[in-house]
């Protein structure tokens, strides 16, 4: 692993296994899986739907029960308390699904400051909107006012409030427009640069990933398959199966 | 041999706040090939696609100065004379399996329902011919499916079971809405397979709607780029990396690519002259 000892990780997942109770039958999103993330890198997930890639993240956020293994941030065992959400943040797949259609921006960005306590609401939210690149005049429009790009600028925005040094993106491109997603990985790797974030990003378009993350972990039916880092990806230097099928998938984003 | 010529296509839609043009004089014509058209959201591809089928609302209106399927001009015919095309000539797959599949009807019921209605097949036979279908579109396990609701199914197979409901009749003329923006890669591939078969096999026509520029190359045989309600450029797929406008080119340059460098991607300017 090229990032040295596990100590110096932001992220350890050790073993993490994921089972949902579905009609009495148990369904094994996650098995097994172990992995560690340095602070300010950016680390990918691939795979098709149902691999568990989305639901590792889920697990993080206590969306989804974690049933085996540990998860450490910064060293410590996860507890989602308030230092959690501060600490931890996560913009999800789909900007017409993840913003409350009846608040306005205003509120969606200001709530989290109100949760935690934190004054200045005015120039945080207004400031907020200029770091995501919407123009201040956008503070009291709705949702529906918006396209689905400058939604998930606010997604992200509304993720940055809490200044927190780790986002988990959820497929953060995957329902938008070929240029619309251009523009949202610039301002992605932008923020990232300026704020030394930590990116744990999940997608199953190899070039984002491969745009975006320093290393990344293919997985298939909730097991990691081959973890690469981004040189052997580019260069086709996978050792598994599934991997180069994956791969091969994507050749015509090769071009 | 030309299965649909389009002349001078407009959509347009009167609203208060005045005319919006979303198609602006578009004009093509397709034989039994798959014809791609891509642009950005608001370009008009889905509205275009849409026309075909007349399948366009009020306020929203269309005119065309010919549309011609199969020997009938499309603007002509009566809405009983669409309805009678409408599903057994020209299908629409459309771009959400989460909203456009009933969701209180269990998937077999649904593909069963025109086979029913319109071929007026008896129980059992519609049911061999729902699972024959869902098998050709590779699902492996049909006789669950077709006990499921859209809800229990994952967004590639909801695909996959609209593409089967669409080829039950064996149209002449398939649309497809971004049948494949949903899926994962792999999926993808497989659903283009699909498409490519009936294509090849079936001789049909295939009209494939997307804003990814460059499956939309690998996968076609000729292109339509559109630009706010016009095509700005019409092309064969091979010639995609010689495109000539600026916006086509802007278009393919946005995307990252695999073991590309690591800067910003190229925005994509807008020039209001494209529109003209």
């Amino acid at each position: 692993m090229q990032n040295g000892r596990a100590d110096m990780a932001l992220i350890e997942i050790e073993n993490l296994s994921v089972v949902f109770n579905a009609q009495g039958r148990q369904v094994r999103a996650v098995e097994g899986v172990s992995l560690s993330v340095g602070a300010r890198e950016s680390y990918g997930l691939v795979g098709e739907s149902g691999s568990g890639k989305s639901t590792i993240l889920r697990a993080i956020c206590g969306l989804a029960p974690v049933s085996a293994g540990t998860i450490r941030i910064g060293g410590e065992v996860l507890r989602r308390d308030r230092a959690f959400a501060a600490r931890v943040q996560m913009v999800f797949q789909d900007p017409y699904a993840s913003l409350h259609p009846r608040h306005t921006l205003d509120r969606t960005l200001s709530e989290p400051l109100a949760i935690h306590g934190l004054g200045d609401a005015d120039r945080r939210v207004v400031q907020a909107l200029e770091q995501v690149g919407l123009p201040s005049s956008f503070r009291f429009r709705y949702p529906h006012q918006l396209s689905g790009g400058q939604r998930q600028r606010v997604a992200i925005a509304r993720a940055l409030m809490l200044e927190p040094e780790i986002l988990l993106l959820d497929e953060p491109t995957s329902a938008l427009d070929a240029s619309v997603q251009a523009e949202v990985l610039n301002l992605l790797s932008r923020l990232r640069a300026e704020r030394g974030l930590t990116f744990l990003m999940v997608s199953h378009d190899l070039a984002v990933v491969d745009h975006m993350c320093d290393r990344v972990l293919v997985m298939q039916h909730g097991r990691a398959v081959e973890e690469l880092p981004r040189a052997a990806l580019a260069a086709a230097q996978m050792q598994t199966a599934y991997a180069r099928s994956l791969f091969e998938a994507s050749a015509d984003r090769m071009l | 041999m030309t299965l649909l010529s389009v002349q001078n296509l407009r959509v347009t839609f009167d609203t208060e706040a005045g005319k919006v043009e979303a198609v602006r004089g578009v004009s093509f014509s397709l034989g039994r090939e798959r014809l791609g058209i891509v642009g950005e959201s608001g370009s008009g591809k889905t509205m275009t696609g849409r026309s075909v089928l007349r399948l366009i609302r009020p306020p929203g209106r269309i005119e065309a100065d010919a549309m011609v399927f199969d020997g009938q001009d499309l603007m002509k015919l009566s809405e009983r004379q669409m309805r009678a095309l409408r599903g057994p000539r020209i299908a629409m797959v459309m771009q959400d399996p989460k909203y456009s599949l009933n969701p209180v009807m269990k998937v077999g019921a649904q593909l069963m329902e025109g086979l029913r209605q319109r071929d007026r097949l008896g129980a059992v036979a519609a049911r061999a011919k729902a699972i024959a279908a869902l098998e050709a579109v590779q699902i492996r396990d049909p006789e669950r499916v077709m006990e499921a609701y859209p809800h229990e199914l994952s967004g590639g197979m909801g695909q996959r079971v609209m593409i089967a409901m669409m080829l039950i009749p064996e149209p002449d003329l398939l649309i497809a809405d971004e049948p494949t923006s949903a899926l994962d890669v792999t999926v993808q591939a497989e659903v283009l397979s699909i498409l490519d078969g009936l294509v090849r096999e079936r001789g049909m026509g295939l009209i494939f709607i997307s804003h990814d520029l460059r499956l939309v190359a690998r996968f076609c045989d000729r292109v339509l780029v559109m630009y706010k309600g016009r095509v700005v450029e019409e092309l064969a797929a091979g010639d995609l990396l010689h495109a000539k406008h600026p916006y086509t080119q802007g278009l393919l340059n946005c995307l990252p690519r695999i073991g590309g460098v690591r800067q910003p991607l190229p925005g994509l300017d807008r020039n209001a002259e494209w529109a003209r």
